[in-house]
């Protein structure tokens, strides 16, 4: 492997890429500075799937319009110097035999692939997400690798009390580094985890075939950057094999399917002009003028009236076939804090999980059903496995389209999630009459949106008991869940959050 | 046994007596209370009244402070101990020659937060010999308490293994209990799924005192909590009261924070089942006061 300049620029955006990804976490501050939103807020895919479908845009894009205008200009140099995942499977692929590269993915399937996914969200299903590189890795990170680095190095740690006891405090000052800065703060197992880990192997499993095999042949999102690299000023010459050499066909990554460089799938790495025999490559500055002129050299079947009808229909098709939901789900479909109504959060959310990574009581968790297909991995809050923590905005903070809002926190405390609703059957001072109220304690409205009324009955013995039974201000109620969380029955809660409430609240 | 031994014994625990009078249970309870608005000063003091922190810390011993660190809240709304107050108790713990120092709590609220928010963790850092870390799951242990409400619970080990145990609440408004205090305050170093012992804290929390027992109690009343609690949320609520308190008995403790809140000793259940329990003195008569 040679160091060149495009691999030092991958290595160090993908240093950059995995400390912002473990900075995406509470560190003390109530902000977070450093996200690794910048990765999807510079993303051109992210930023035309968002216009497409809600039809609007939001400052928050204007990274990704500046990255299509770069694009545009330099091509497609975020693949070679810039994607942690393209610098992944750089990393790995010298390490995996090929085999022929795989037929079907030929030809115009990525504009297929592409083009459907954005005439979906012209129909207001922007799932464009769940195929966008950047949001696999984070995915694959957030659900599953991370998660699994944590339960490894700490059962380990934990291996060590059990043999040493308390001694292992002597320990601590080199386990301190990994806790404060490099580990989860808590143990979390997401749904959706294999789902995510199946999308990234596979991406490292298709390298199998060829080089680059999912960058070159399907990511969308390199693709879209292929289209605006083919009106870029830059021109590598020659643009075709040499008839004397043809060493560029095996040192290129990307571009040499055919004798003829395919300008759209050139990723700018320029390891054929450093190790070209002869000198003879070179990425001159062409101009404007050099556009109309390349056209016979480089173009490609590329979009065409067929591929670009066809996806309009399939991308139709994707946006009305998935849509059965059950109202049941629906009922406990509790979406971060902010997230006012469904069909918008569908149109904005990008699916990339930094929410979910983010989140301080491991409250919010990749979602597979209640909101039917299309709402899989987008976030969704399981009260009993974590609550919104009252004083913590940080989902809002880190969403890379606003599809959660930013709110300040005095706003956030006042958005409603759901609302609480008591079950009599289970609740024990109704139940059993029993005092608990272990709700009432924990619930952070001041004026306490749980509140009790003190009865005195006889118990299920005939003894004359003082009974505080619970009742929910719904009013108040913002559904953050945390009664939901504390209630101490086993298995189901006598208090759980609801959908409802929110129709009214936030109409 | 020799005569030579016996002696050595005997003058032993002649001298113990001296030092820990109420290892004698006839001794009456004292419960010393300072006034004033340096936080620190007022702490210290009443510490010094009892016979001053190396009356409880031995050079090379290990110390837990327990505060009450429950809440993501600011220390205005009297949800958690002052910071002061705790970094008092840290100094004269270090200053009586402690190896260690831990002070810790397992809160309700994301204890990151907590810790943060609360002031507490940002006051000690720093402090030689002092550590301030969240609480290790493995750490727990299994323990046999055979009360009449808790049989078996985990507990934490520093709390157990610590050499002196020094719980400091502060006093708040708490819906089931009435109040929360030092009794309750123990309840931080319980695993599980606390929520349980709800159904008749009364007897859990006697249980827990009894199986673990803390050598002082201070109480943190610089602001108190009136309603709402154990949370609170609103400075409407709060108090500002610029006192502390401290016994050896925590129950006598308990019962004299009781009358800041215009309550009786005998209104709040947790600290009548102590009582009975034989776990300390709630009669306020029977309790000798000192203002320091």
């Amino acid at each position: 492997m040679k160091i060149t300049s495009s691999r030092i620029s991958q290595l160090i955006f993908l240093a950059i890429f995995i400390i912002l990804f473990a900075n995406t976490e509470y560190r003390g501050k109530d902000e977070i500075s450093a996200a690794i939103n910048s990765f999807f807020r510079a993303n051109p895919l992210v930023t035309i799937s968002y216009i497409f479908a809600a039809k609007a845009a939001t400052i928050l894009l204007i990274p990704g319009f500046m990255m299509i205008l770069a694009s545009a200009i330099l091509g497609r140099f975020f693949c070679g110097w810039i994607c942690p995942l393209g610098t992944i499977i750089d990393l790995i692929t010298g390490t995996i035999r090929k085999s022929a590269p795989l037929k079907f993915l030929k030809g115009r399937f990525k504009y297929y692939l592409l083009f459907t996914l954005l005439a979906a969200a012209l129909f207001n299903v922007n799932i464009a997400g769940v195929f966008d590189p950047i949001a696999i890795l984070v995915r694959a990170l957030t659900f599953f690798l991370y998660p699994l680095l944590g339960y490894t190095v700490r059962n380990g740690w934990a291996g060590l009390y059990s043999a040493l006891g308390e001694k292992r405090d002597y320990l601590d000052p080199l386990f301190a580094f990994l806790r404060d800065y490099v580990l989860p703060f808590r143990e979390t197992f997401y749904p959706l985890a294999f789902l995510s880990l199946i999308f990234f192997m596979g991406i490292l499993f298709l390298e199998r075939y060829e080089k680059r095999n999912w960058c070159k042949n399907l990511c969308p999102l390199g693709t879209l950057l292929g289209i605006l690299g083919g009106l870029s000023l830059f021109k590598r010459i020659p643009g075709k094999l040499c008839a004397d050499c043809g060493k560029c066909k095996d040192i290129c990554p990307t571009g040499f399917d055919t004798d003829t460089l395919q300008k759209s799938d050139c990723i700018l790495c320029m390891d054929c002009e450093l190790q070209c025999a002869f000198k003879r490559v070179a990425f001159p500055f062409k101009g404007v003028s050099s556009i109309k002129r390349d056209k016979g050299g480089s173009a490609q079947p590329v979009m065409g009236r067929r591929v670009f009808l066809g996806s309009i229909v399939s991308g139709f098709f994707l946006s009305r076939v998935f849509a059965f939901q059950s109202p049941v789900q629906h009922e406990r479909l509790l979406r971060p804090p902010g997230v006012k109504d469904e069909k918008d959060f569908l149109k904005k959310c990008v699916r990339c999980g930094e929410c979910m990574k983010v989140c301080l009581r491991s409250a919010l968790y990749p979602d597979y059903f209640k909101a039917g297909l299309y709402g899989v991995f987008m976030p969704v809050i399981i009260p009993r496995l974590g609550y919104c923590e009252y004083n913590c905005n940080l989902c809002g903070q880190v969403c890379p389209t606003g599809a959660i809002p930013n709110l300040s926190l005095e706003k956030k405390k006042k958005s409603v999630i759901g609302t609480a609703v008591l079950d009599k059957n289970h609740c024990l001072p109704y139940a059993k009459k029993i005092n608990c109220i272990v709700c009432e304690e924990h619930c952070p409205i001041p004026e306490k949106a749980i509140r009790f009324e003190v009865v005195e009955e006889k118990d299920h013995n005939g003894k004359l008991v003082v009974l505080k039974r619970p009742y929910i201000v719904e009013q108040l109620c913002n559904g953050c869940g945390i009664c939901e969380n504390k209630c101490p029955l086993e298995g189901k809660s006598a208090i759980e959050v609801f959908a409802q409430g929110k129709r009214a609240t936030n109409a | 046994m020799k005569r030579r031994d016996f002696l050595k014994v005997a003058v032993g625990s002649c001298l113990l007596g001296g030092i820990y009078p109420e290892a004698f249970a006839q001794a009456q309870s004292v419960v010393a209370l300072a006034e004033g608005q340096d936080y620190g000063a007022i702490t210290r003091n009443v510490v010094s009244a009892l016979g001053g922190m190396q009356r409880f810390v031995k050079p090379g011993n290990t110390v837990v402070v327990k505060p009450n660190i429950g809440w993501d809240r600011k220390p205005e709304y009297a949800a958690n101990t002052h910071p002061l107050v705790v970094k008092a108790i840290v100094e004269e713990c270090v200053k009586a020659g402690a190896k260690r120092v831990k002070v810790f709590d397992i809160p309700c609220n994301d204890p990151r937060r907590c810790y943060e928010n609360s002031g507490i963790q940002a006051i000690l850092k720093g402090l030689k010999n002092v550590e301030m870390k969240h609480v290790e799951r493995e750490r727990f242990k299994n323990i046999k308490i055979n009360g009449s409400f808790l049989k078996e619970w985990e507990l934490y080990d520093e709390a157990l293994s610590a050499d002196v145990l020094i719980n400091v609440p502060i006093a708040k408004h708490h819906g089931l209990t009435r109040l929360t205090l030092g009794l309750k305050n123990m309840m931080g170093i319980m695993g599980g799924n606390r929520g349980y012992i709800h159904r008749n804290m009364e007897d859990a929390l006697a249980d827990l005192n009894q199986t673990v027992r803390s050598r002082l109690t201070i109480i943190d009343a610089t602001r108190i909590l009136l309603d709402h609690g154990p949370q609170g949320g609103s400075l409407k609520d709060v108090k500002v009261l610029n006192r502390v308190i401290a016994s050896t008995d925590i129950v006598a403790a308990d019962a004299y924070a009781t009358t800041f809140f215009g309550l009786n000793p005998q209104d709040i259940s947790t600290t009548v089942s102590a009582h009975k329990r034989g776990l300390g003195e709630m009669n306020l008569s029977k309790i000798k006061l000192i203002k320091a």
